[in-house]
């Protein structure tokens, strides 16, 4: 049987976990999350046999099924259906593996949130198939569907605890910041469809196709999809939702902001990749976005005490890195010509960019669910308070130590793997276009930052003397620290992914083109090793993560550096900008109050006098005349008789005289 | 032989007394009897070119017409009778209910 036909049922499966816990949550044990995690389970076990299928039988040719939704007329289709590529198998194997671990997971996490946990599992279940149907649909418009439902569930999500005021304008912040980004995309998607005619990948992506349409059309709308991916994946300049978004429960921030929904940008740019390859200058905008990014929002992360938001800045930052890592890729492709070798680096930056996407989706949601572990232990999310907790919560110390490896990239954890193929491709791209080392150096920097701020997080929280709420801490339950167990193995081995047998991952995820495939397809197999560590990069960022973790030692724990000396010193005032965010909240608010309040009192103004003045102008006239002209209406009929009898008399007389009787 | 004019003249004097009558007597029974001058002048015409054009057709229909005209009277003085009762007058300047 044809596994493929399938694919359509992997995002109905939560949908009917939804309806399941909907139906019956309030009679079953918590809140129905065991209909939810059967049905994600399930969802996951079909996904990984469809990515298992695609993976050895396809050779690179994507499978492809859609049928009619609408028809406009004139050969203009709207489809629903599924592609799947690579790209699309190695998200489905991600997502719906991080999407199990954590709704087991928020069992035990969950587990004190009494009535209102079935609204907690019917969310979290109608984003899971959001974000299934993102991976899997065929054209952008079903992508754009699926995009907004997990916009919605970001939001209500963000928003669980909404008796808390700093939680309900969180939600509302996250909602309207992404929105710009959305429209955005909306405005690509119709720039596209202008400029195609059909939305579908399979004609999107067809050079022959993309040859014949307006360059400068054309090159507008991908910035614009690209615009999408800057409100979802909160990239400069819409990034400052995303720390916010810690106020809801910490299972959220790991699932929907750090593993999944925010790597739907990410997701995007790389399946337009095909496209944005024809437009190279788009490229260097994405490079750009993601590199400044990376290096700006790890900034903010070394000095903030609150654990899940140094978490929330490392996300920003790391998908900073997957785009610089795409844009770097894809511009040594666009410029590459017909030159093998260059096509073939440029196809290694663009799967550093996946897999980066992958890597970082497993050991971020291995750190958030540790640090909800020791929020679930210690009741507060600041770290001041924390410390010396090494000794009460073993298992997530050890597991959290594997997590901070990896994203400081130690080998042979999975980060320093991909983060290295990142920054190689920031120095291949430079190789045609010197800017890039501007972009190069600024990766080294945060590769430098990453490990520092990660470790003080790590030391702060589980070293040194015993803090204020550490005393009463206690181990997770079973159900919580086995699926850290598991993430913590997978954030050992999915860096050693690369060395995949046959056609190796490159090959695997390689989806601009069919030549491209086949060039991907020389694998280096165990040879990546020798190519790492025979390269003068990866010493630098190597060199960089041990100074960096040297450092976050000698502060943090041995306390050779005294850190309140910086705070109050010479550094105070950075110490200062980078604790209140750059002032981005207020450059936000201040953008609302003054740009968007004053637009909208314009458009009051222009409501209210202008709009209105027609309308009420008009009615005034209609009213005015009524009133005088009913005075003719007397109701004497002799009047009316002498009228009709004088316009007859005239009018026979008229004719009379001109000739018409 | 008579002129056919003096007949239509006649006919002509007869239906502007019967429209002055209607347009300015305030008395509604003086504006119906009014009306029975203009049909009636209406009925010379007929006569008058049924005559000279010898034609039956045009005596026939004043036959019908002084019939109508009967039936008319006598249907127009029922509602001036009810009009009566109901608002204790039949002058047409006070009757003016349907007006703004």
């Amino acid at each position: 049987m044809d596994v493929y036909s399938l694919t359509w049922i992997i995002p109905l499966l939560p949908l009917i976990g939804l309806l399941l816990a909907a139906a019956f949550g309030k009679k079953t044990p918590e809140g129905g999350g065991y209909f939810v995690v059967a049905s994600i389970a399930a969802t996951c076990v079909l996904s990984l046999t469809i990515a298992y299928q695609y993976l050895t039988t396809a050779n690179g040719v994507p499978v492809e099924a859609s049928m009619t939704w609408i028809d406009l007329g004139g050969g203009k289709t709207l489809d629903v259906g599924y592609y799947i590529d690579g790209l699309t198998a190695l998200m489905l194997i991600v997502v719906s593996i991080l999407c199990t671990l954590i709704v087991i997971y928020s069992i035990g996490y969950m587990h004190e949130e009494g009535e209102r946990k079935r609204r907690y599992y019917v969310e979290i279940a109608l984003f899971v198939t959001g974000m299934l149907g993102l991976v899997i649909a065929s054209n952008y418009l079903m992508m754009f569907i699926f995009w907004e439902i997990m916009g919605l569930c970001s939001y209500l999500l963000i928003g669980f605890w909404y008796y808390k005021p700093s939680a309900a304008r969180a939600a509302k912040k996250a909602f309207l910041v992404t929105r710009i980004g959305d429209i955005l995309f909306m405005i690509g998607i119709i720039g596209l469809f202008g400029a195609f005619g059909t939305l579908n990948f399979r004609e999107l992506f067809d050079p022959a196709q993309i040859a014949l349409v307006d360059p400068n059309l054309f090159a507008f709308s991908l910035l614009c999809l690209f615009g999408g991916a800057i409100g979802k994946s909160a990239q400069f300049p819409l990034h400052d939702w995303l720390p916010d978004a810690m106020e809801g429960p910490t299972t959220v921030s790991a699932l929907i902001h750090a593993a999944t929904m925010v790597k739907a940008g990410v997701y995007l740019v790389a399946r337009s990749m095909p496209m944005m390859v024809h437009t190279p200058d788009v490229l260097i905008v994405v490079a750009a976005v993601g590199g400044f990014t990376a290096l700006f929002a790890a900034t903010q992360a070394l000095n903030n005490p609150n654990i899940k938001r140094v978490l929330a800045y490392s996300t920003i930052s790391q998908l900073g890195l997957m785009f610089l890592a795409l844009g770097c890729g894809g511009y040594i492709i666009a410029t590459a010509g017909a030159d093998e070798h260059l096509l073939e680096l440029g196809n290694t930056g663009y799967m550093a960019g996946i897999f980066h996407l992958m890597n970082h989706a497993f050991f971020k949601a291995l750190l958030f669910l540790s640090a909800g572990a020791v929020i679930h232990a210690v009741h507060t999310e600041d770290m001041r308070r924390m410390g010396g907790l090494s000794k009460k919560l073993k298992i997530t110390s050890f597991v959290m130590l594997i997590g901070c490896l990896a994203i400081a990239g130690i080998p042979p954890f999975s980060g320093f793997w991909s983060k290295d193929l990142v920054l190689e491709s920031a120095i291949t791209a430079a190789g045609v276009n010197p800017w890039f080392w501007l972009l190069y150096i600024g990766g080294v920097i945060v590769a430098f930052m990453t490990a520092f701020y990660m470790f003080r997080l790590w030391f702060m929280t589980f070293k040194g003397p015993e803090g204020e709420a550490a005393r009463h801490a206690h181990e997770a339950p079973a159900v919580m620290w086995v699926p850290l167990a598991i993430l913590a193995v997978a954030a050992t081995i999915t860096g050693l992914f690369l060395m995949f047998p046959g056609t190796g991952l490159p090959g695997v995820i390689y989806t601009v083109s069919p030549e491209g495939h086949a060039i991907a397809g020389e694998t280096l197999g165990w040879g990546w090793i020798e190519k790492f560590f025979t390269a003068w990069p990866t010493y630098v960022s190597l060199a960089m993560a041990v100074l960096g973790i040297g450092l976050a030692y000698a502060i943090y724990y041995k306390k050779s550096i005294k850190v309140d000396n910086v705070a109050s010193g010479s550094l105070k005032g950075v110490y200062n900008l980078l604790l209140n965010r750059y002032y981005f909240p207020q450059m936000y608010d201040g953008f609302g109050t003054k740009v968007i309040y004053g637009l909208a009192l314009v458009i009051d103004w222009l409501d209210r006098k202008v709009i209105d003045g027609v309308v009420n102008g008009l009615s005034f006239v209609a009213v005015r005349s009524g009133q005088t002209l009913r005075r003719i209406q007397t109701g004497m009929v002799q009047t009316y008789a002498t009228v009709v009898i004088a316009a007859l008399t005239v009018i026979l007389l008229l004719m009379y005289l001109l000739g018409g009787l | 032989m008579i002129p056919q004019e003096y007949f239509l003249t006649l006919a002509a004097i007869l239906f502007v007394i019967g429209a002055f009558g209607v347009l300015t007597r305030k008395n509604a029974i003086v504006v119906l009897m009014s009306i029975e001058l203009m049909l009636n002048a209406a009925n010379i015409n007929f006569v008058t070119f049924a005559a000279y054009n010898h034609d039956l057709n045009g005596q026939v229909f004043a036959l019908f017409s002084i019939a109508i005209a009967a039936a008319e009277v006598a249907v127009g003085l029922a509602i001036l009778l009810n009009l009566q009762k109901q608002s204790d007058t039949i002058n047409l300047a006070d009757l003016k209910l349907l007006r703004w």
